[in-house]
């Protein structure tokens, strides 16, 4: 008996391990092609950071220009 | 023993103010009173975990209440009057003493009437005493010095709240961890590390208090 | 601060590890796949982080002995500055935990203590907008920096040693030095953040050159 639980339990380890392989839950779009595209959204966000940034300096030196 | 000797009256100073009023001690004794009678009636019975959240963020708040007041509430002609007669690093301290002698009574206060209500009593009662010590003595380090800088801020109790949440937050989770392990009767060598990690807190907060006051204070 | 031979390294060094994130082979891995080329992005964002807070401590505390109201804009433009870095660390943390944890916001220890530092300096920030007085304001804020910097040392160095993390390199989650960085990862790793710290000392210089420029025009 206890053996046959053991292997059922053992049985039910390795099937969750398929089911990992498959990428089962986190299967998303952006986890495609072994989630080379997380990085890309990351840079991306990281690009838009420093361009908004770029806009504030750009607005304050345009009210400084007027002010001159 | 000049700085000893201030810090001797500026105590004796504010617990003759307080025992003339009782205003301070009452009033928070009240509140936490209040609150835990509150507590009880919305929650009814409580166990474990939640407990002992529950017991710190009451004691957050009732703690907040009370060292806020040692800046705040001082009228400007009685700072002036303290600024001529004292040093910084004297009224600083004595302060401190003062908020920390408070807060223990509060909090001890506040345990007894919370188990009693409650009718639940962690398993390791005495590591839990040791947490609730500890609490109160990094409380009320870290709210006299915000205390300080709010008052001086100008407008007192939101800038209070908002300049000490984030301060206090570590304090808070390394409180609430230590206090679990008391709650469930863990080994005490096992809490070693939260105690430490309270202990270094307190003392790194206290020096940089020391040293940061007396550019507060003169203006 | 003038000079450019810095920036242009700092230019290289990021370009570089941005082409070389990409291309450069990296170990494979089970759950991370190619995701673990974030490192090279992510993680400069928090070191550039505590480095511009740290350069903000220093000018903190150099106002304090000086009085120069230069150390004082100083001091709030790197925080700015700072700030930038942390909130980009921060989103670029939650997209990489939801593909890889499964949630954006996993309840991880180093995720929510540096949302809890970044907070810190988020009433900071409203501490400054609360006072109207410059003198005041900058003494002021400057004591409050220099009392919070210790706090968030704690919050991101030593708490989450204390407990489990899905961070590597805590709570039985291997180290860096066991399998992230192996000696090709580390050729593209630490050039990032010189790199990225670089840039972030230009933003905040260039910052800190606008504001002073304001300040001339208003007198």
């Amino acid at each position: 008996m206890k053996k046959l639980i053991t292997t059922v339990l053992m049985l039910m380890v390795t099937l969750q391990l398929f089911a990992q392989g498959e990428g089962s839950a986190i299967a998303d779009t952006l986890a495609g092609s072994e989630k080379i595209y997380v990085v890309v959204t990351c840079v991306t966000i990281i690009l838009l950071g420093l361009l908004f940034f770029l806009f504030s300096i750009e607005r304050r030196l345009k009210k400084l220009e007027k002010k001159s | 023993m000049q700085l000893i000797k201030e810090v001797k009256f500026l105590i004796g100073k504010e617990l003759l103010l307080e025992w003339r009023s009782k205003y301070a001690l009452n009033g928070v004794v009240l509140y936490v009173v209040s609150t835990v009678f509150v507590c009880f009636l919305s929650f009814v019975s409580l166990k474990g975990v939640t407990w002992n959240a529950l017991f710190w963020i009451i004691m957050l708040f009732a703690s907040i209440n009370t060292v806020s007041k040692s800046f705040l509430q001082e009228s400007k002609g009685r700072q002036l009057y303290i600024y001529t007669i004292a040093s910084p690093l004297a009224l600083i301290i004595s302060k401190t003493i003062y908020n920390v002698f408070l807060m223990l009574l509060v909090t001890l206060i506040a345990l007894a009437f919370y188990t009693l209500v409650f009718d639940y009593v962690p398993q390791d009662m005495g590591l839990y005493i040791l947490a609730t010590i500890l609490g109160s003595l990094s409380f009320s380090t870290i709210f006299t010095m915000i205390s300080a800088i709010a008052s001086k801020a100008g407008n007192g109790g939101m800038l209070m709240a908002i300049l000490s949440f984030p301060v206090i937050i570590p304090v808070i989770i390394m409180l609430i961890k230590l206090s679990k392990n008391a709650v469930d009767g863990l080994d005490r060598s096992v809490s070693l590390d939260e105690i430490a990690t309270l202990l270094i807190i307190n003392v790194l907060v206290g020096a940089f208090s020391l040293l940061l006051f007396p550019y507060l204070w003169r203006d | 601060m003038y000079k450019s031979w810095w920036k242009i390294l700092g230019a290289v060094l990021v370009t570089y590890s941005t082409i070389a994130g990409f291309l450069a082979s990296v170990p494979p891995l089970p759950i991370l796949h190619q995701s673990i080329r974030n490192l090279y992005f992510h993680v400069p964002m928090w070191f550039s982080m505590i480095i511009l807070f740290s350069i903000s401590v220093v000018h903190s505390i150099k106002y304090l002995s000086s009085n120069q109201q230069d150390d004082d804009l100083k001091s709030v433009q790197s925080i700015n500055a700072g700030i930038v870095f942390g909130i980009l660390g921060i989103i670029t943390g939650a997209v990489w935990a939801r593909f890889t944890w499964g949630q954006a916001w996993s309840f991880d220890v180093k995720q929510n203590f540096a949302a809890i530092a970044l907070l810190l300096y988020f009433a900071y920030l409203v501490l400054r907008n609360a006072i109207d007085e410059e003198q005041k304001r900058a003494k002021i804020s400057a004591i409050y920096n220099i009392f919070a910097f210790p706090m968030m040392v704690v919050l991101l160095f030593v708490l989450p040693r204390l407990s489990d993390s899905l961070h590597p390199g805590n709570g039985g989650n291997p180290g860096f030095n066991a399998y992230d960085l192996d000696s090709h990862m580390r050729m593209v790793f630490y050039p990032a953040c010189l790199g990225w710290i670089l840039i972030g000392c230009w933003i905040y210089s260039i910052l800190f050159r606008v504001s002073s420029l304001e300040k001339n025009k208003q007198i």
